[in-house]
């Protein structure tokens, strides 16, 4: 391979070329998959800050009982537009449009997507959306209807719906324009000798989550537009008064958003794929069993939606299969976390901080996932329905899932993207911090869920007032330390050390190019001989 | 013992108040779905011969009682159906037939067969509806059995009645799949009730698609695009092809 000697003095990094232009058009009019990759994470990380900032309010909130900082009104519109930004515009597009955009070309030796010019279009897309989403914000309110916008209050609520509704409308073309993509990339790009069977496994859980974004993410816009229908035309989809049905509006949006789950887990799964083999040096265990659970989540994914709507009141037949289905979902899942734990096995690991960050992953996904478990059983379910505990089991999944994931990658290959190490000190403290704030936050909510207090409101009863205290005080302790590790990064990005071409010793092709990357990865195309994650 | 009886009385009371209901309606249509009509009663055709009506009904069938010298609603009701079937791209006599019979026992045959030739002069399908659209008188008897069994109520109003105006569509088993009420039908409306009552067994695919894109809204009487189901099978045709196309379509060599 060409790329593989020591001496990258004369090359230009993709983050010098500029195609000639200036100033910001150096970005924005950019089809480079790397820096299209960037426009994402810059844009996600602006969101970012306003959904935590959403999230720090309602904790504020909740330090007390009754108002002490915003009133009832006020905090509906907090946790949807909350929910809202972190789900549609976070988390969903998060792994895959940020690392999947700047990985997946170069892990599987190719010079680019297959689109670059659609690619670049995706972000606008996503901007506009983006815009739409916050705009909701101003104006006569904001939307008050939780996330999930479900009819029938949120076809007649007097707030800005519409905006909110419709930003979630375009986003989902950035989603599925993105699935395409690398689908199409997937298929056709790989570098000669990259077998389905040699490919790494974050391009894989990528290919997983494309195929969701593709079919699940149409559903959704379908559903969002006949809320609109409902709102502006009066059309009766969902109104029982002409005769529609307020539950088929359930069945729709969880027929699109289960999968969504899936499309936020799996790229994460994948990232930790990658830092676990590397961190340990060892081959990955199980690998094929990994790629089966991958394509088998994404598969069973689709069945399992009525979950979420377990006391909405469908038939007895209809909870009983989803019962099960959903305890399905949980086999290949299990089998990945046990694939990780083997690999470490014996493994000569050492605990750099995107090892950290792997590590916790996996603990706060097993409390997330066993007390998903809590949920998906009908008897259980009934009791903590719509409760703290249901919060705390989302965000353990999403949050401590996908987040910990997105920082885990973040660390990973921020020596690639920036071609600088950032400050190995403060990432630890700021990942220890953010950890134990992390459990603080959204632990208590399980106590206070069993106990029986309700998610969605402003005000408790005075006996939730200690676990609350506790959570308030870790979302404190957790921004902190988001402050920590976001200072640091941005910090490093312009002024940390040059970082060397494999800093982790890893396997994969990204660490066989210089870093930063230069602007087509590869001066020539790479053959692959041998099979992925093989330490020498 | 004594639960026994209670249940029985509760289900015996609620019965009772169902055909109170029922029997409420002195004029009009109670519909009978799902409801098999008498196969066995007998009808006298344009031709003065005795017919069974289990004997003519071998296909999806749509049966009209009107009287023929009626001043009425009967005209404009025959009116109507003599346009949809005209306007239908369905083969009448082939894929569906109708059967017009008189709720009048005093009618005689001479009369039926008036009636027909003036609508078959009317009509551009005329060689369909020869063999295709029947005209029957029948006795008291057998005219209360049939209008009963379908939920069509009639009053007589000194030489005349008072009634409804309405299209039955049975099966070929002579079991009530709809009704259309009114006096105007649509092309459309006809053809997916005689798909439904031929249960998706006969014509062409085309038909099929049209019945898995329609159902049928009882609430509103009329067919309704399914969207969902539509959009679902488009999205999931659009994946399918994608998959295939990726696979089966070997890669060009880029330079």
């Amino acid at each position: 391979m060409a790329a593989n000697g020591t001496d990258h003095a004369e090359y230009k990094s993709y983050l010098e070329e500029d195609g000639g232009r200036k100033g910001i058009f150096r970005w924005i009019l950019s089809t480079d998959h790397k820096r299209i990759a960037l426009l994402y994470l810059y844009s996600m990380m602006a969101w970012f800050i306003i959904g935590v900032t959403l999230g720090v309010l309602m904790k504020l909130e909740l330090i007390a009982p009754g108002k002490t900082l915003i009133g009832p009104q006020a905090y509906n519109a907090t946790f949807t537009v909350h929910g809202v930004i972190m789900i549609f515009l976070i988390v969903i597009p998060g792994l895959p449009a940020v690392f999947g955009n700047f990985m997946l070309p170069i892990q599987i030796g190719a010079k680019d997507v297959a689109f670059p010019r659609l690619n670049l279009f995706s972000w606008y897309i996503y901007v506009i959306g983006s815009i739409l989403v916050i705009m909701s914000l101003f104006g006569n309110g904001a939307p008050d209807t939780g996330w999930t916008f479900y009819a029938p209050y949120s076809f007649k609520t007097g707030t800005n719906m519409l905006p909110a509704a419709l930003g979630a409308f375009v986003l989902g073309f950035s989603s599925i324009l993105t699935g395409l993509n690398f689908l199409v990339t997937i298929h056709r790009m790989r570098a000669p000798g990259m077998t389905w069977m040699k490919m790494p496994l974050f391009p894989w859980t990528i290919y997983g989550t494309a195929w969701i974004q593709l079919l699940a993410t149409p559903i959704v816009g379908i559903t969002l537009l006949m809320v609109a229908g409902e709102r502006i035309l009066g059309i009766g989809f969902f109104d029982p008064a002409k005769g529609g049905d307020p539950l088929l509006y359930q069945h729709l949006f969880w027929i699109y958003s289960h999968p969504a789950v899936y499309i936020m887990i799996l790229p994460a799964m994948g990232a930790i794929s990658e830092i676990i083999p590397t961190f340990t040096r060892k081959t990955i265990f199980g690998y094929r069993a990994i790629v089966l659970s991958t394509l088998a989540i994404a598969f069973v994914g689709y069945f399992v939606w009525g979950h979420h709507m377990f006391t909405a009141g469908m038939s007895g037949t209809a909870l009983f299969t989803f019962s099960i289905l959903t305890f399905l979902v949980a086999i290949p899942s299990a089998i990945k976390v046990f694939n990780w734990i083997a690999t470490m096995h014996q493994g000569s690991i050492s605990t750099e901080v995107p090892f950290l960050w792997a590590a916790s992953f996996i603990f706060v996904f097993l409390i997330g996932g066993l007390t998903g478990l809590v949920l998906g059983a009908l008897a259980t379910n009934v009791h903590v329905h719509d409760t703290a505990f249901v919060v705390g089991h989302f965000h353990f999944i999403v949050f401590g899932g996908t987040g910990f994931a997105f920082f885990g990658a973040l660390h990973y290959w921020f020596p690639k993207i920036y071609g600088r190490m950032y400050d190995k000190g403060w990432a630890r403290t700021g990942w220890m911090i953010f950890f134990i704030g992390f459990i603080a936050l959204y632990g208590p909510m399980f106590y206070l869920g069993i106990t029986g207090m309700p998610r969605r409101y402003f005000d408790y009863l005075e006996e939730y007032h200690g676990p609350n205290i506790i959570s308030s005080l870790g979302a404190l302790v957790m921004v902190t330390g988001f402050v920590i590790i976001l200072i640091n990064l941005v910090r490093s990005a312009r002024e940390g050390e040059k970082a060397p071409m494999n800093p982790w010793g890893g396997t994969n092709l990204e660490w066989q190019i210089p870093s930063p990357p230069p602007l087509e990865n590869f001066e020539e195309i790479p053959v692959i001989e041998k099979a992925t994650y093989k330490f020498d | 013992m004594k639960k026994v009886l209670i249940t029985f009385l509760i289900i015996l009371a609620y019965n009772t108040s169902q055909a109170q209901s029922d029997a409420d309606v002195e004029i009009g249509v109670v519909e009978k779905l799902n409801q098999t009509i008498p196969m066995d009663a007998r009808l006298v055709d344009e031709n003065g011969d005795t017919v069974i009506i289990g004997d003519l009904i071998d296909k999806p069938t749509i049966l009209n009682f009107v009287y023929f010298r009626c001043p009425g609603i009967c005209s404009p009701l025959m009116d109507g159906l003599a346009d949809v079937i005209d306007a239908t791209d369905l083969e009448l006599g082939k894929d569906y037939q109708a059967l017009t019979i008189s709720f009048d026992h005093r009618e005689q045959t001479f009369l039926a067969v008036r009636k027909k030739n003036n609508y078959l002069n009317l009509m551009e399908k005329k060689e369909q509806a020869q063999t295709g659209w029947r005209f029957f008188t029948s006795d008291s008897a057998d005219i209360a059995r049939l209008t009963e069994a379908t939920g069509f109520r009639f009053k007589p109003t000194g030489n005349d009645f008072i009634h409804a105006a309405t299209l039955i569509i049975v099966d070929k088993n002579g079991k009530i799949t709809r009704y259309m009420n009114g006096i105007y039908f649509l092309p459309f409306e006809l053809k997916m009730t005689i798909l439904d009552a031929a249960e998706g067994k006969a014509g062409p695919t085309i038909n099929r698609v049209l019945q898995y894109c329609y159902s049928y809204d009882p609430q509103g009487q009329k067919y309704v695009m399914n969207i969902t189901k539509v959009v679902g099978t488009l999205i999931l045709i659009m994946g399918l092809t994608l998959f295939l196309v990726l696979v089966l379509v070997k890669r060009k060599k880029t330079a």
